[in-house]
């Protein structure tokens, strides 16, 4: 763990503080001070993923500190799901912001990095930026299914869907972005590596995340929310092979493969 | 009556043998989540293995009957565009792979009489043609064309960097600018790069050696480095790109020239019957297609230059693969998201509170219900 005496550690920093003041306030039931708190945060993870676009000169998504920069961003993502969703979350949202940008902040290395020519591609933001949006979406949905599981409804003067049905909408939603992620990956793949499937870790987790969604969607089509336990504990499971995917595959050498160039 | 014994002789009814197959299905998928899991574990070769198997295969082929199954037994798969088009995209996709797949082109050879490399390499010297292919059981085949490398080259970006360490632990880099000083502190002086070399060499003549930038084959990168004393005392270094780290007595420096390779090219010409057919310089995400086979820039001669590696894939099921993505991305879209960002907006301001719903029909699909997929769910909350 080591503090980055950088003007990208000090806006990771800033942006860090906003969000938990953001949540704080929140907490406090100052909506309005939260929210603007909140909308600084954005600004700031905004021009934080801006100057390091600058600084390495291509789009900051190649390693899991850029990954994560661009996580920090979550504000947009929180408002869609608030004004067209009809999902709540926005104290969750604001923590989630947070711990993403801990690891950029203090775990990751930070040093640039030329891309690599497999990377080289008109494929790699879309791989990736789509990838993250849906694991945003997902993260939400895993949030609501803790919610169902704790027993949480929204307050009625919110007008916010129940915990399960937001799980479900949050899938929805992601789940084809998700799908997508998985396809434009496949067609890289092909690409650079002459096959659209190579049997790599990260690949085998990936499909693996897909087909617990894949199986939420079947699950819930078979039995509704007859069993809104089991539901939410399969969104969650998918949430969980998520972040192994995201995380472990990266870090870990156990896991080494094609994909080992985007560890932090 | 409870609302399992409702749903259940719903399905009973509207779907004979629906059940079993949406448990088989439920199976299927929970097995290949935990066989993922599994080959996660193995490495992608012995995973590849694994996939491919034997065992595997019956699965695939299961797999597939499966979602054939499923789509004509589920009049709602076949109702609904968006989720016939998800269905059929995944047998697609997996029915591609087979026939592209090792087996897959055996079995082509063996009763259609196709036969085509499945995935191979070849080597090619500057300057030369070659058609013959190291097949991935090591035979040697041999493509109906020749392919011929005109020249192979690799790109690095600008500039390359001279790193400097000292024995306190120091560690900084400089771009390799030929002219500019760098400071090196008040204890190790300052530095200059003098000459940049593609191929250094030495010509001896006599007792004098003079140092050349040899335009002829071969690959010896280098830079000729001016480092200064604090005394004012000059000395000059010749930094290797291949041979980093060499310490010198005099001033206790490290000195690693490095590179950061860009691009690998081979500028490929396919020629049939003695005519060039076709031509590309290929590079990584950009390989040439011709003649049923995909050519990828794969490996180089990293010690001269003087040859490249490419792999050839045939493109055999890959049709019916991006077929399959592109049937299964609009499938899954236009299933999911059009009901929820155009209807449920609306639809979920107007929701029936829980307990207001008396509906029986849980967990039967209603078509009609335009707030969003599987519209039991609106109502499948209720009990008697």
């Amino acid at each position: 763990m080591e503090i980055k005496h950088t003007i990208q550690g000090l806006l990771i920093y800033l942006t860090i503080a906003a969000y938990l003041l953001a949540l704080l306030a929140s907490v406090l039931r100052r909506p309005r001070i939260g929210h603007a708190l909140y909308v600084l945060g954005f600004v700031l993870a905004a021009i934080s993923f801006g100057y390091r676009w600058y600084h390495v000169r291509h789009v900051p998504m190649q390693n899991l500190f850029e990954v994560f920069l661009c996580l920090g961003m979550i504000y947009p993502v929180s408002l869609f799901c608030r004004h067209v969703l009809r999902v709540g979350g926005q104290s969750a949202d604001m923590l989630i912001g947070a711990v993403v940008l801990v690891p950029a902040g203090f775990i990751f290395n930070a040093e640039p990095q030329r891309l690599p020519p497999a990377l080289q591609s008109y494929l790699f933001a879309p791989h990736v930026a789509v990838y993250m949006i849906s694991y945003v979406f997902m993260a939400k949905a895993a949030f609501a299914a803790v919610l169902q599981l704790a027993g949480k409804t929204p307050a009625p003067q919110e007008n916010f869907l129940p915990p399960e049905e937001a799980t479900y909408r949050l899938i929805g939603i992601g789940f084809p972005l998700l799908t997508l992620g998985l396809v434009l990956g496949s067609v890289w793949g092909k690409l650079a590596w002459g096959d659209y499937w190579g049997w790599d870790p990260k690949e085998l987790w990936s499909l693996a995340s897909w087909l617990v969604y894949v199986g939420y969607l079947h699950f819930r089509y078979m039995f509704a929310k007859r069993h809104p336990r089991i539901n939410s504990l399969w969104a969650i499971t998918g949430l969980l092979v998520i972040v192994i995917t995201l995380f472990w595959v990266n870090l870990s050498r156990l896991f080494a493969g094609l994909h080992s160039y985007g560890a932090g | 009556m409870n609302t399992d014994q409702a749903f259940k002789n719903k399905l009973r009814r509207a779907v004979p043998w629906g059940r079993a197959v949406m448990w088989a299905a439920m199976a299927a998928i929970v097995l290949l989540i935990l066989l993922s899991i599994y080959g996660a574990f193995l490495g992608p070769e012995r995973a590849k293995q694994l996939f491919n198997g034997i065992p595997l295969a019956v699965y695939w082929v299961v797999f597939i009957l499966l979602l054939a199954v499923g789509i004509a037994l589920f009049r709602r798969l076949l109702r609904v565009p968006a989720l016939l088009l998800v269905h059929v995209g995944c047998i697609l996709v997996l029915a591609g792979a087979m026939w592209g797949s090792q087996t897959g082109h055996e079995l082509q050879s063996r009763f259609l009489g196709i036969d085509k490399i499945p995935t191979g390499q070849m080597q090619i010297y500057e300057g030369y043609s070659d058609n013959r292919v190291i097949s991935q059981d090591n035979q040697v085949r041999e493509l109906p064309f020749h392919v011929r490398l005109k020249d192979f080259r690799i790109e690095y970006y600008k500039p390359g960097k001279l790193r400097v360490q000292t024995r306190q632990g120091e560690d900084r880099t400089f771009p390799v600018e030929i002219g500019k000083r760098f400071s090196l502190g008040p204890e190790f002086g300052a530095l200059e790069i003098v000459r940049v070399f593609e191929n250094f060499k030495i010509t001896i003549d006599g007792d004098n050696k003079t140092v050349i930038d040899d335009p002829d084959a071969g690959s010896n990168p280098a830079l000729e480095v001016r480092i200064e004393s604090p005394n004012s005392q000059a000395a000059t270094r010749y930094v290797f790109e291949r041979f980093p780290g060499h310490t010198h007595q005099d001033d206790g420096l490290l000195l690693s020239y490095e590179r950061v390779i860009s691009d690998y090219i081979s500028e490929l010409e396919v020629i049939r019957d003695g005519r060039i057919v076709a031509r590309k310089d290929i590079e990584v995400n950009h390989p040439l297609h011709y003649g049923g086979y995909h050519f990828y820039q794969h490996s180089y001669d990293d010690q001269a230059g003087e040859y490249t590696i490419l792999m050839v894939a045939s493109d055999t099921g890959l049709g019916l693969v991006y077929g399959g993505y592109l049937a299964l991305c609009v499938g899954v879209f236009w299933r999911f998201w059009p009901p929820h960002l155009f209807f449920i907006a609306r639809c979920s301001v107007r929701a029936p509170r829980r307990d207001s719903v008396t509906s029986l029909e849980v967990g039967v699909p209603n078509f009609r219900n335009r707030c969003g997929a599987d519209k039991f769910t609106e109502k499948g909350s209720k009990t008697e």
